[in-house]
């Protein structure tokens, strides 16, 4: 089936997209967890926008069902659940990354031109939506550096989380109808899982070691 | 008439599966579950043999049944199967003796009430034949790999399925990761072959070898045959045999030696045969080579064993080598071109297959039956059992005569074929290498008549004489199913060997499938009653003729009794006991006395040690207590893979430095090859 070539469509979806990787570039920089926390809700948000506009360029009603799982799930539900588990656990609210913070800028960026160079095959495509895969693969991209620079097991589970977000957006924006819904709905209910079932290793890794960095988990090894 | 296979094959494996959940479902109905498990399993073992004779005897050309019996969701893998002469030929062996091992089960598996859970045998049991059925009738490398690996999990679940024991443990281990070096080797070799193919059927793989560089054949061989070759059990992978073999249960035993090992036979068959094209010379004489060597090094090795089931396993190493010794030949001379001699010594390979299957299953379970009476492995503590268990001693012997290769029973058959095709194969070839055939002859001329010692041991030292501990003294006869198991193997063994040109002619699809000829006609003389070899002066047999012969001379040595000996007197007195007062069981020959002989005479090979430790009070000619120790070393064990174990534990002991327990050097590790990857895609 051939897609619209709805160009407001394509154009909205390019710019929802490249908001979100200034939101991730800002996670880069930004020192406070809870702040973090509510900038991957809005990056979420602006998945969930995306979402419906391609649901109502195609008219594929499983992508609303996406953006609305989105929606509920990860603008609504994790953020709220990772802020109780942060005053939960009481921990410090400064987030002290192994890389500086312009460091971190530089080396998001230059992550962002691989991916675009990466992507490059595929964006060249014309379609509606095709060249978010660039933005997708630097939000995976970028999410993985976070991870690898984050401390704290709740910081990384964050960084997880922006990084399923650029597999979500390459799924739904380069697939025709995104993909099926079973598919979509089983990613989501893994990282649902995955979150919860950090949150509890993040607190077994506080009671063990008194600490919320799992650098010290090299205490392990024997 | 393709309907009826392909029903016939449908229904056998939702019967396994069905056996194995419905064991399941009454997990703590022991009796239920028995009866349910191993029921369906004869069920549809009685289903696959009605699949494969339907095709083996239903056409006298090739055919090619292919059909999918399950819709897959996934993209490139198809529970596609496929039933051609090959395949079907398998089918039989699998399912014959999944028949006789699922009755057998019945009585077996009470041994286990109230110590283990029978319902776990049970699925596990259903889901191995399963496994085993779909790899051999599988139709693509996907489907096949799959089967493979349950096949090695449920095998491996099988063989552990005493932990208790320590030993099993280790056995269990031994043969996981031994299956799972082979796995790897047939997914390379695949790999290698898809490469060239560039699809999954096994139909765009056929004749693939004739598109391939020679390196890369060379390779894909080299691969299959290591692979194929561990799990088949040729020297020296074969380690894992001894080990695994004699702590499963013993109808598992029996499956595994049966049937189990028979898929590297036929993983081999299928590659070098129907996908790898005419076959270098050196393909055929590494396989004959190989094949000698199992087979003279895997009966010295039963020789020394006391362990009845171990001394089995050996004989398994044996047979495959027999087995090899005909695929062998039948690879060169397809080199050679000569599709005739090819498809005789194939028949003679794939005959002693299934011979094999019905003479090692039986004697497994007499083991098993010989086991579940007396409760040890040693056969230093039987004896006497002829007169406790007498029909299983009989079954028990009626394998041990197949399996030395005496007539009329099926070994010596195959045997027999296997000779002449060496023998032939000497004219086959000017160059020097045909000095291999008379040489392979002679050793498995040496190789049946060490087997024939092996197992007057065997049978001697278990069953007859007297009872040589207090368990063997309280053994009893086994339940009827077990006997009727054992029976229905042993009326295979005596059928195929008197009738062996009829079974020829079920092999005749087959041959024609994989060499282009059929030799039925020409190897059947008077109506199939006496089996011929293709050269009108290099000989001719008749297994049938022998018994009905010796039938005849019964009556001379009564009617000469008649005639001379009616007169003499009939004195019976106790038997010489060299004075002493009585004659106990310490007095018997044992089988470490018996082997002593051999021993000797391979010294090099056995490197025998012996400790005697004597005590004694005040005089060295009255010791009190005697202790004697004696080993054979284990030169596989010792010179290969002991150092392999050492340099793999030194290696990884270096490569463990990346393990620095940091996550984020993990995630660097995951993120930098990422980033590799895609540079290397630009």
């Amino acid at each position: 089936m051939n897609p619209p070539t709805s160009e407001t469509g394509s154009q909205f979806i390019t710019l929802l997209a490249s908001l979100m990787l200034v939101l991730q570039v800002l996670l880069a920089v930004q020192p406070m967890l809870i702040t973090n926390i509510r900038i991957f809700a809005l990056q979420s948000l602006l998945l969930a926008a995306i979402a419906g506009v391609v649901g109502s360029a195609y008219h594929a009603g499983h992508v609303y069902v996406v953006a609305a799982l989105t929606l509920v799930g990860k603008v609504l539900f994790l953020p709220w659940w990772l802020e109780r588990l942060v005053r939960q656990i009481k921990i410090e609210q400064e987030i002290r990354p192994f890389v500086n913070m312009p460091a971190s800028m530089l080396i998001c960026g230059a992550l962002t031109v691989l991916a675009y160079v990466v992507a490059r095959p595929i964006t060249s495509l014309e379609r509606l939506g095709s060249n978010t895969v660039a933005v997708a693969i630097a939000l995976l991209l970028t999410g993985f550096f976070l991870m690898i620079n984050r401390r704290k097991a709740i910081t990384q589970v964050l960084a997880l989380l922006t990084m399923e977000n650029g597999v979500m957006l390459a799924a739904i924006a380069l697939t025709t109808y995104g993909m099926p819904l079973v598919v979509e709905i089983g990613i989501f209910f893994d990282v649902v899982i995955a979150v919860m079932v950090l949150g509890i290793l993040v607190f077994r890794i506080r009671e063990t070691f008194a600490s919320m960095d799992v650098s010290k988990l090299n205490e392990l090894k024997w | 008439m393709e309907g009826i296979p392909m029903l016939l094959l449908t229904l056998a494996l939702w019967g396994y599966v069905t056996g194995s959940l419905a064991g399941l479902v009454c997990w703590r109905r022991e009796k239920l579950a028995n009866l349910f498990s191993f029921g369906s399993a004869a069920l549809a073992a009685l289903c696959g043999i009605g699949a494969s004779v339907v095709c083996l005897a239903g056409s006298a050309t090739s055919f090619e049944i292919r059909w999918e019996f399950l819709e897959s969701a996934v993209p490139y893998l198809k529970f596609s199967v496929r039933l051609d002469p090959l395949s079907a030929f398998f089918l039989l062996i699998v399912s014959s003796l999944g028949l006789a091992l699922s009755i057998y089960s019945f009585g077996y598996a009470r041994s286990f009430y109230g110590r283990k859970r029978v319902a776990v045998l049970g699925a596990f049991y259903n889901g191995l034949l399963l496994a085993t059925t779909l790899t051999f009738v599988a139709d693509n490398i996907w489907l096949f790999l799959i089967a493979w690996e349950i096949m090695a999990l449920t095998a491996y679940c099988l063989v552990s399925f005493e932990h208790e024991q320590p030993e099993t443990r280790d056995a269990g281990v031994l043969y996981f990761i031994m299956s799972h070096i082979d796995a790897g080797c047939i997914i390379l070799g695949f790999l290698l072959l898809f490469q060239m193919s560039g699809d999954y059927g096994f139909d765009s793989l056929h004749g693939l070898g004739a598109k391939m560089s020679p390196g890369k054949r060379d390779a894909a061989f080299i691969l299959f045959l290591l692979g194929f070759g561990i799990k088949a059990g040729i020297v020296p992978l074969h380690i894992w045999l001894p080990a695994a073999h004699p702590v499963a249960p013993s109808n598992v035993s029996a499956f595994m030696s049966g049937v189990l090992i028979k898929t590297g036979i036929y993983g081999l068959t299928r590659v070098c045969f129907d996908f790898l094209g005419t076959p270098p010379l050196w393909w055929g004489v590494t396989l004959l080579a190989i094949g000698m060597i199992s087979a003279v090094l895997g009966v010295l090795y039963a020789l020394m064993e006391h362990d009845l089931k171990r001394l089995l396993a050996y004989h398994s190493i044996e047979n495959i080598g027999i087995i090899l010794m005909g695929l062998g030949a039948a690879l060169m001379f397809l080199h050679t071109a000569h599709p005739v001699l090819a498809a005789l010594a194939l028949i003679a390979g794939l005959y002693h297959t299934i011979n094999h299957a019905t003479f090692k299953g039986l004697l497994f379970l007499g083991a098993g039956a010989v086991l579940h009476a007396t409760h040890t492995r040693n056969m230093e503590e039987m004896g006497g059992l002829i007169k406790r268990m007498p029909q299983t001693a009989f079954f028990f012997l009626v394998g041990a005569v197949a399996i030395s290769a005496l007539p009329p029973l099926n070994g010596f058959v195959s045997e027999w074929l296997t000779y002449q095709a060496l023998l032939q194969g000497f004219g086959t070839t000017e160059s020097l290498v045909r000095l291999v055939f008379p040489l392979s002859g002679a050793m498995l001329a040496l190789t049946g008549a060490l087997a024939a010692a092996c197992f007057v041991k065997a049978f001697g030292i278990s069953f007859l004489a007297q009872p040589r501990s207090e368990h063997a003294g309280k053994a009893k006869e086994a339940s009827p199913s077990m006997l009727f198991g054992m029976a229905l193997l042993a009326g295979a063994c005596l059928l195929l060997g008197l009738f062996p040109t009829h079974f020829i002619r079920l092999m005749d699809p087959l041959t024609h499938q994989l060499t282009g000829q059929q030799l039925s006609a020409r190897l059947s003389l008077a109506d199939g009653l006496v089996l011929a070899s293709l050269a009108r002066d290099t000989g001719t047999v008749s297994t049938l003729g022998m018994v009905i012969l010796s039938a005849c001379l019964l009556p001379v040595p009564f009617a000469l009794w008649l005639v001379f000996g009616r007169n003499s007197k009939t004195r019976r007195g106790p038997t010489w006991d060299c004075g002493q007062r009585a004659l106990t069981p310490q007095m018997e020959y044992t089988a470490t006395g018996f082997s002593k002989p051999i021993r000797m005479i391979f010294k090099a090979l056995f490197r025998p040690r012996r400790e005697v430790q004597r005590e004694y009070d005040f005089s060295p000619y009255f010791a009190t207590t005697l202790r004697f120790e004696s080993h054979v070393e284990e030169v596989f064990e010792r010179r290969i893979y002991r150092p392999a174990r050492i340099l793999i534990i030194r290696a990884s002991r270096r490569i463990r430095a990346i393990q620095m327990g940091s996550i984020h050097a993990y995630l660097l590790y995951i993120f930098v090859t990422l980033l590799l990857l895609l540079l290397f895609a630009i």
